[in-house]
This record gives structure tokens, C-alpha cells and sequence, in this order.
């Protein structure tokens, strides 16, 4: 309970001063979401009516602390350029780069968990060799490039095997679950392989830390061959380290398939943050960061909650008064760099 | 996955060894069998996961022909020939929002005038002044009386009458608002209705430019007692209504059940624009059939459809687009002519517009061809690198010594034309940098600052000639003659006068050259077979979709 206190103010600190950051952050762009309603037909003037209708004019602490009183009251604004509730917005497109994210994770786990674990079990040293450079390859290529590759080689009209659709989202959305999925797959599998290598990186340096302890040894001291000790006893003393892994991977996702987005002409979050960053419109921009930033922080929170739930020695050492959560994750993500 | 087979009892297994070494001999025999069952395992994974795969491109191929066939189908109902009660129509730009009295854009323009709202005169696609809300006008001999006389028993969509009351709260609200393009009626002292169907415009200085400037913007009347958000939806007088509108996909009209004017009424029940700012994704959707029309199509992706004729019909037609490269002439390095004519002579316009597909059209001045006072200028500046090589020497550089400059660019309008004019410019000495901004970047540096040496913008409006004559404005010309000229343009009572003293400014312009004009954007549009009634000319700024029809 001391736990979940100490994180839950952390958690209110860390986004006050994510309010603070953003906010101050996009003042410094050059140009204001007046000057881009009004266009190259401009007056002066008219930009200037167009600032005082949007407060524009008033001091920075103002705009800010206005922003910050609505945020209190869950209100995170309206659009200046669109007119509608910053939210809705932010919903709308989420419902599709949330399948998106969801997808390319279930591919990188499909891709990422086998392989770690026979890079494990690999036995010999041109299998292991192979293995590693799969590894080191599959996560040097850019998400872009492997994009261009699957449209090369995947997309309808343009590709070698023309199948999946590669441009765009249908307009009548999930209504039509089995377009809306298909024009899903490219995107995700070009996020999902880069994630993928990532997650055997992490697979194979967290199983093969199980395997330095005994455990190992003693299942196959009681009559299990090696395979069956790791994929039974080593995988699941791994699942905690594992799971947040998956949690970091889910939340780089979030920015890591704006870049695909863009290349495959999703109008996602990645989309809209680039629009609205691109018209100017500020206080649409600065909620949106926003909410990304607070997704972050709660999922970070939820991972550390499962990660105590699925290893009772975390529990067993906060007893004792340290807090070992973030010290797991922390070694865990280590390990996956070297 | 069978190699893995063979090493496996060999040397790493050093542990494994040591397991199998038990001495109970019924452990080693049990610790075998998994070993035997193991290459299985992998086999039957490899498998299923080849099985997903076929399965997955199996079904998909096989909707895919199905699709195909069921468009086939459909394609053999057009014997049958069945007017669809709904026409998609996409285009590249999608507008913000749809607040037409704030939001600048020329997509708003486009979609909006003359099918939601509708001005007290509209314009046709020859860009003519024609009867709007106001059936006929009468100007007075000395240029400051306009008398409408508007058509009787008008209403907005809302059944809310259209009298002479709202023409003029329209437009003295556009003036003390400020709303866009309140500048356009600078000229006017205020509008009053004399009666419920005549209103009377008095001005304080003769305008020969008012009339066409109330074919847009200026001239649209709202409906002074509805309330709406006019950032998501629209409330005019127009043959179709707004049902929806997102700017990332599509807007929804629908024709407008009370609309006054027979002669406009709506042919088609439900018209859908979508936008589709991705190029190819916007081909493969009228391949696919999902939009029948569509318009501003690359030049480059055009050849699929001229060279299938018989389903699509391509049309390319001339519009207000000029491709203006700035000059600062402020700006102490350009303040030298002979500097801004050498780089006039140095492009090589007819490869600029090659490499955009051909279609182009090359412009020599500030006024584009669908303009009052447009003369083919050019023959002013024709292409020579010995010319413009023999100016930069004039003015001091050489291919040793090169003039260095900047040019700032939106990056909206991709980077090959920065590039393109970087490598023709080398040839005369001059080394430019490119700097490729955001809009709402170059907006602030240039358009608002004035802080720029070369830039280079689309500038999509007609009649902006005025442009020249404000030395306020970004480009900071300011040159006597032509505001005199221009001032006399506007003060002259009849066209042809006015359209004289336009193009004596327009040469004046271009000989001085503050700007090279790289050329006229001209707009490609296809349609797929069975669509009628599309405006063929300035689809850009004029779209009246009243009459557009398709025979499925």
C-alpha cells in the first residue's frame, strides 16, 4: 500500500512537470496558429483580431495556468483550428494506432519470444552465430525501410505479391473489420520485426541469466532434458523481466510507428500530432503530448504493479523497506543492451 | 532447422552430457525420447505458421477476385444504366475546418461557395461575374453606387427567409468584423437595403475590382439568426447541406431539400468529397472505384488513365496557381537588378515543367491567363546562361567568387523543385542554400517578417495583383508606376480600361523582375466514364457540383 502511495505521487509529480516541459517547449516554435488561418492573403490586422479571439495575446502564465485549471477539471480543450474537443480527437485517431501498436506487439512477441529461447537452446556455434546476427540485423533495420520493403514486395497495386492494401485506412473505419485489418498488417509487420529482434535480445539475455542459477540445473536434476527445464522452469522465472520488457516496448511504440504511419498514410495519433504541430495549434498539441506523456507514465505504473503481482520476492524485499521495482526493470533493460 | 539436429549431441552440450551421464540406466532412456520428439516440434511449428501464412494469402487473393469480379459485374449493369444517387468526388487539400469567415484556404473556397453558401454574385468557370443572389445590377456612371436587385422568395437550408436584410448584414459584418477578405472591401462605405429585394453598396472610392471580389468570400450571405459551429459544420443558401465533416476524410452534402433556385437544384441526392492527401493511395481509390472523379492528379501518375480511355476521361484545364520565386529586393545582394535578371535568364523554366509531367504552363508575369490584364510575358526572360553568366559578371561574381543565397521554401511543396533551381542557379554562380521550412515557419520568417532572400510560394488566388502594389506585402515592391497604374485600374468604369492599365503594370513588373514566375499550375482531372457535369476550367478555386451526375 506504502508502494502504491509512493508511486501515485510520483506518478502527479512527473506529469505537473510534463505540463510544464510541453508547454514551454512548443512556445519556442516560430509562428502561431493565427498567422496559419489567415494565410498569404494576410493583413496584419486580421491576424491580429485572430490572436485576441484565440487569447493569444495574453501573458504565458496566463495561457498556462488556464491550460493547466481546465486539465484539473478533465477538460483538455478544444482545437483552435478544428473546433472540436481535443479529445474526441485524440479517440478518434487512437482507434487506430492502438490496433496498430497492439498488432505489431503480438507479431514482435510471435517473432521475439521463440527465437530468444532457441538462441538459448541453440547448441551449435553456427546456429548461435546465426541466430545473433538475426538479432543484431532484425533490430538495425529501420522500421522505414523494411516498410518500403513490404510495399515493394506486399502492397496491392504497386507490390510483387499484391495483397495486403498499403495506402491508407477505410474511410468507414472498423466497420468494415476486415479491410480496416488488412490495411493494419504491412504497418505492423514492419514495426513488429524491429520490436521483435528487440524482445529475442531480451528473451535470450534473461533466460540465459535464469540459467546461470541453479534452477535449471536442479529441473534437470529431476529428469527434465534441457529444453523442456528451459522452456518450462527458465521461461516462466523470466516472465517477470519479460513482462516488462513488453510494457517498454508497448510504450515506445506509441512513437515508434508515427514513422510508419506516415509512410503508409494512416491517419493516426502520429498524424495528428504532426498536423496539429504543423498548423500551430497549440493548446490541441500541448493536450495531446499530454495525454501521450500521462499513457506513459500509467502504463510504466500498471507494469510495476504486475511485475510485483507475478514475483513475490519484490514483495518479500519492500517488506524489508527497499524498493526493488525499479531496480528489476532497470538491470533487466541493461542486460538487453549488451 | 535440421542442422540444429546434428550438432545437437556434439560439443556445446557439455552439460547436457553431463545429465544424460546418469547412471540409472531407465532416466537415460526417458531423457532420449523428448530428444527424438524435439525436430518434430520445430517441424510442426514451421508448418503451422506456413499453413497461417498460405491461408491468410489464400483468402486474401481470394477476396481480392472477388472484389474484382464483383466490380465486373457491376460494370456489366452499366447497360442498364442507372443514375447513382451518390457521386465521390476526391481532392488533394482538405480544409481545417469549414469557418469560411476565419479560415484561410482555397479548398474552402472551392468546396464551399456556390454549393453551401452562396454569394450576392457568383462566378463561373470562366471566372465572369455572373447573377448570384442578385438576378441583376446597376453600377452608377461614377463607379460608388452599386444597386442588386436580388431574385424574389429566397431561403437558407433552414427555411429561414433570404431577404435584402441579410445581403447587407453580411457584408457590413465581413467590414467590422474583419472578417477574411474584409480588405477586398476597403472601398465600400457601407451596404443598406433599400427594400426587401434590392440592396444598395456605396463606396468611397471607385473599385473596378468589387464586383468579381463578391463572387467569393465577400460577397457570401449568412443567415444572420442561425446558430451553428461554423468550424464543423455550415448553414447557407446553397442546392446542398452539410450532413458531416472530418478533415481527415471526407465531407458529407446532401442536396438541400428547400432550395430556392430551380434552375441549380441539385442532380445528385448525396455527394461525398474525400480527401486524399497521399497521391497514390488517391489513384488506387478511383481505380478501385471508391471516388469517380478526382481531381489535381500529378501529371506523372496520369498515363494509367489517358492510355484507358474508354473508362476515364483525363482533362487538364488552366487556373490562378502561380509559382511566385520571391525576390527580397530589400535585401542588399538583391537590390542590384542585374542580379534578379540574370536569375530570371539563368531557369530554365521548360525543364521545370518537364520534370513535373508537362502539363504546366509557363508564365511570364505576375497575372496568370484566367486574369483581367493577362499578356503572354514570356518573352521577357527566355532561357540563356550566357546572358544571366554576363549580368552576374556585371554585378561583381564570378564562378570563382559565387553569390551566395537562401532560399526558403514550405516543405509542402516537396523538395525537388529547391533542387532543381539549385542546380540550374549553380551554372551562373550562384551558390544557394535551401532552406526547407514547415508552412506555418515560412508563414512567420517571410510572409509576416518579411525576413528572406528567395522564396518560393504557390499563391492560388486570382486577382491578387494588388500584391505588387502594396509595398507592405512580403514581397516589399514598391515601385510608383505601378501603384499609379494599379490605382487607375481600379478607378476605371469600364473593363477594357482597366484590363490596359493592368497589363502596362504586369510588364512593368515583370522587366523589373522582383520575382521569377516558374509557372502556372494547372489541374488535372479524371473522371471515370459515366460522370456528366464536372466543371472542366478553375476546378481549384470555382467547384459547382449542382450538375455533376454518374451513370453507373
Amino acid at each position: 500500500m506504502r508502494f502504491l502511495a509512493h508511486r501515485l505521487l510520483l506518478f502527479v509529480a512527473a506529469l505537473f512537470g510534463v505540463s510544464v516541459l510541453v508547454f514551454v517547449a512548443l512556445r519556442i516554435l516560430p509562428g502561431d496558429v493565427a498567422a496559419v488561418m489567415a494565410g498569404t492573403a494576410a493583413t496584419p490586422d486580421r491576424i491580429a483580431a485572430l490572436r485576441t479571439q484565440f487569447g493569444l495575446d495574453r501573458p504565458l502564465i496566463t495561457q498556462y495556468l488556464d491550460w493547466v485549471g481546465g486539465l484539473l477539471h478533465g477538460d483538455l480543450g478544444t482545437s483552435a483550428l478544428t473546433g472540436r474537443a481535443v479529445v474526441a480527437q485524440v479517440g478518434q485517431r487512437a482507434s487506430l494506432t492502438f490496433p496498430l501498436i497492439i498488432l505489431s506487439l503480438f507479431i514482435a512477441l510471435l517473432i521475439g519470444l521463440p527465437l530468444g529461447c532457441a538462441s538459448v537452446l541453440a547448441n551449435g556455434r553456427r546456429m548461435r552465430g546465426f541466430l545473433h546476427v538475426l538479432a543484431i540485423v532484425g533490430g538495425a533495420v529501420p522500421a522505414l525501410w523494411s516498410g518500403l520493403l513490404l510495399i515493394l514486395l506486399f502492397s496491392r497495386g504497386t507490390g510483387l505479391i499484391g495483397i495486403f492494401p498499403s495506402q491508407g485506412f477505410p474511410s468507414e473505419g472498423w466497420h468494415n473489420p476486415g479491410r480496416a485489418l488488412s490495411s493494419l498488417v504491412l504497418p505492423a509487420v514492419a514495426t513488429g520485426i524491429v520490436a521483435g529482434a528487440g524482445i529475442m535480445r531480451y528473451t535470450r539475455a534473461a533466460v540465459g541469466d535464469v540459467m546461470d542459477g541453479g534452477a535449471i540445473d536442479m529441473a534437470m536434476a529431476c529428469g527434465m532434458t534441457r529444453t523442456q527445464a528451459v522452456l518450462r522452469v527458465g521461461l516462466r522465472l523470466a516472465t517477470p523481466q519479460l513482462v516488462s520488457v513488453a510494457g517498454l516496448t508497448f510504450a515506445q511504440m506509441i512513437t515508434g510507428v508515427m514513422v510508419v504511419e506516415s509512410l503508409f498514410a494512416l491517419p493516426g495519433l502520429g498524424a495528428l500530432l504532426i498536423g496539429d504541430v504543423g498548423n500551430r495549434d497549440l493548446i490541441a498539441v500541448q493536450s495531446e503530448l499530454f495525454l501521450l506523456a500521462a499513457f506513459f507514465l500509467l502504463l510504466g505504473l500498471v507494469i510495476d504493479l504486475i511485475h510485483r503481482a507475478l514475483d513475490p520476492r519484490l514483495k518479500a524485499a519492500d517488506a524489508t523497506g527497499t524498493d526493488a521495482g525499479d531496480g528489476t526493470t532497470g538491470s533487466a533493460a541493461s542486460k538487453g543492451g549488451e | 532447422m535440421s542442422q540444429n539436429n546434428g550438432a545437437h549431441g556434439k560439443p556445446g552440450a557439455t552439460k547436457q552430457n553431463n545429465a544424460s551421464a546418469s547412471t540409472d540406466a531407465a532416466l537415460n532412456a526417458r531423457a532420449k525420447s523428448p530428444k527424438g520428439g524435439k525436430p518434430k516440434g520445430w517441424l510442426i511449428s514451421l508448418i503451422a505458421v506456413l499453413v497461417v501464412v498460405a491461408i491468410v494469402i489464400g483468402v486474401t487473393v481470394f477476396f481480392n477476385n472477388k472484389a474484382a469480379n464483383d466490380s465486373s459485374i457491376a460494370g456489366d449493369d452499366s447497360n442498364a444504366s442507372k443514375t447513382s444517387d451518390t457521386v465521390t468526388v476526391g481532392i488533394k487539400l482538405a480544409p481545417v475546418n469549414l469557418d469560411i469567415r476565419h479560415q484561410s484556404g482555397s479548398a474552402l473556397e472551392q468546396l464551399l461557395i456556390g454549393n453551401v453558401y452562396e454569394g450576392i454574385v457568383s462566378r463561373d468557370s470562366n471566372n465572369k461575374v455572373q447573377p448570384g443572389l442578385a438576378k441583376s445590377w446597376e453600377i452608377s456612371d461614377d463607379g460608388l453606387t452599386y444597386t442588386f436587385h436580388l431574385n424574389e422568395k429566397m431561403n437558407f437550408s433552414n427555411g429561414d427567409e433570404l431577404n435584402a436584410d441579410d445581403v447587407a448584414w453580411s457584408i457590413n459584418e465581413l467590414k467590422a468584423q474583419k472578417y477574411y477578405n474584409y480588405d477586398q472591401v476597403k472601398s465600400l462605405d457601407k451596404a443598406e437595403a433599400v427594400d426587401a429585394n434590392t440592396v444598395k453598396l456605396t463606396l468611397t472610392t471607385p473599385d473596378s475590382n468589387l464586383l468579381w471580389n463578391l463572387t467569393g468570400r465577400a460577397g457570401l450571405v449568412f443567415d444572420k439568426d442561425a446558430q451553428y459551429d461554423a468550424k464543423t459544420s455550415a448553414l447557407g443558401s446553397g442546392p446542398y447541406t452539410v450532413v458531416s465533416f472530418d478533415s481527415s476524410d471526407k465531407l458529407v452534402l446532401k442536396a438541400n431539400e428547400k432550395y430556392w433556385n430551380a434552375d441549380r437544384k441539385a442532380k445528385t441526392a448525396n455527394m461525398i468529397v474525400r480527401f486524399l492527401t497521399d497521391d497514390n493511395a488517391a489513384v488506387n481509390a478511383l481505380k478501385g472505384g471508391d471516388v469517380q472523379v478526382l481531381t489535381s492528379v500529378p501529371a506523372t501518375l496520369t498515363k494509367q488513365f489517358q492510355s484507358d480511355s474508354a473508362n476515364y476521361t483525363v482533362s487538364t484545364s488552366d487556373g490562378s496557381d502561380k509559382f511566385v520565386l520571391a525576390f527580397n529586393v530589400t535585401n542588399p545582394k538583391l537590390a542590384d537588378q542585374r542580379v534578379r535578371q540574370a536569375i530570371r535568364y539563368g531557369i530554365d523554366h521548360d525543364q521545370i515543367i518537364a520534370s513535373r509531367g508537362g502539363v504546366d504552363a509557363p508564365l511570364g508575369g505576375p497575372i496568370p491567363s484566367v486574369d483581367p490584364g493577362y499578356e503572354d510575358l514570356t518573352n521577357l526572360y527566355p532561357h540563356s546562361v550566357d546572358k544571366a553568366k554576363a549580368l552576374m559578371a556585371e554585378a561583381g561574381y564570378t564562378a570563382d567568387k559565387p553569390l551566395q543565397l537562401t532560399l526558403t521554401y514550405a516543405n509542402v511543396y516537396g523538395t525537388e523543385l529547391g533542387d532543381q533551381l539549385k542546380s540550374q542557379l549553380s551554372q551562373i554562380g550562384i551558390d544557394l542554400k535551401i532552406n526547407y521550412v514547415e508552412f506555418s515557419t515560412w508563414l512567420q520568417d517571410v510572409h509576416t517578417n518579411g525576413d528572406y532572400e528567395l522564396s518560393l510560394v504557390d499563391h492560388a488566388e486570382s486577382h491578387d495583383f494588388y500584391k505588387w502594389a502594396t509595398p507592405t506585402y512580403y514581397y516589399h515592391y514598391d515601385n510608383k508606376q505601378v501603384q499609379d497604374l494599379y490605382a487607375k485600374a481600379l478607378a476605371a468604369t469600364s473593363d477594357d480600361e482597366a484590363d490596359g492599365y493592368l497589363k502596362q503594370a504586369a510588364k512593368i513588373v515583370s522587366e523589373d523582375a522582383p520575382a521569377d514566375w516558374l509557372f502556372g499550375y494547372r489541374v488535372t482531372v479524371v473522371t471515370a466514364k459515366g460522370v456528366d457535369g464536372f466543371p472542366q476550367q478553375l476546378s481549384q478555386s470555382v467547384l459547382p457540383l449542382y450538375a455533376v451526375t454518374y451513370r453507373q
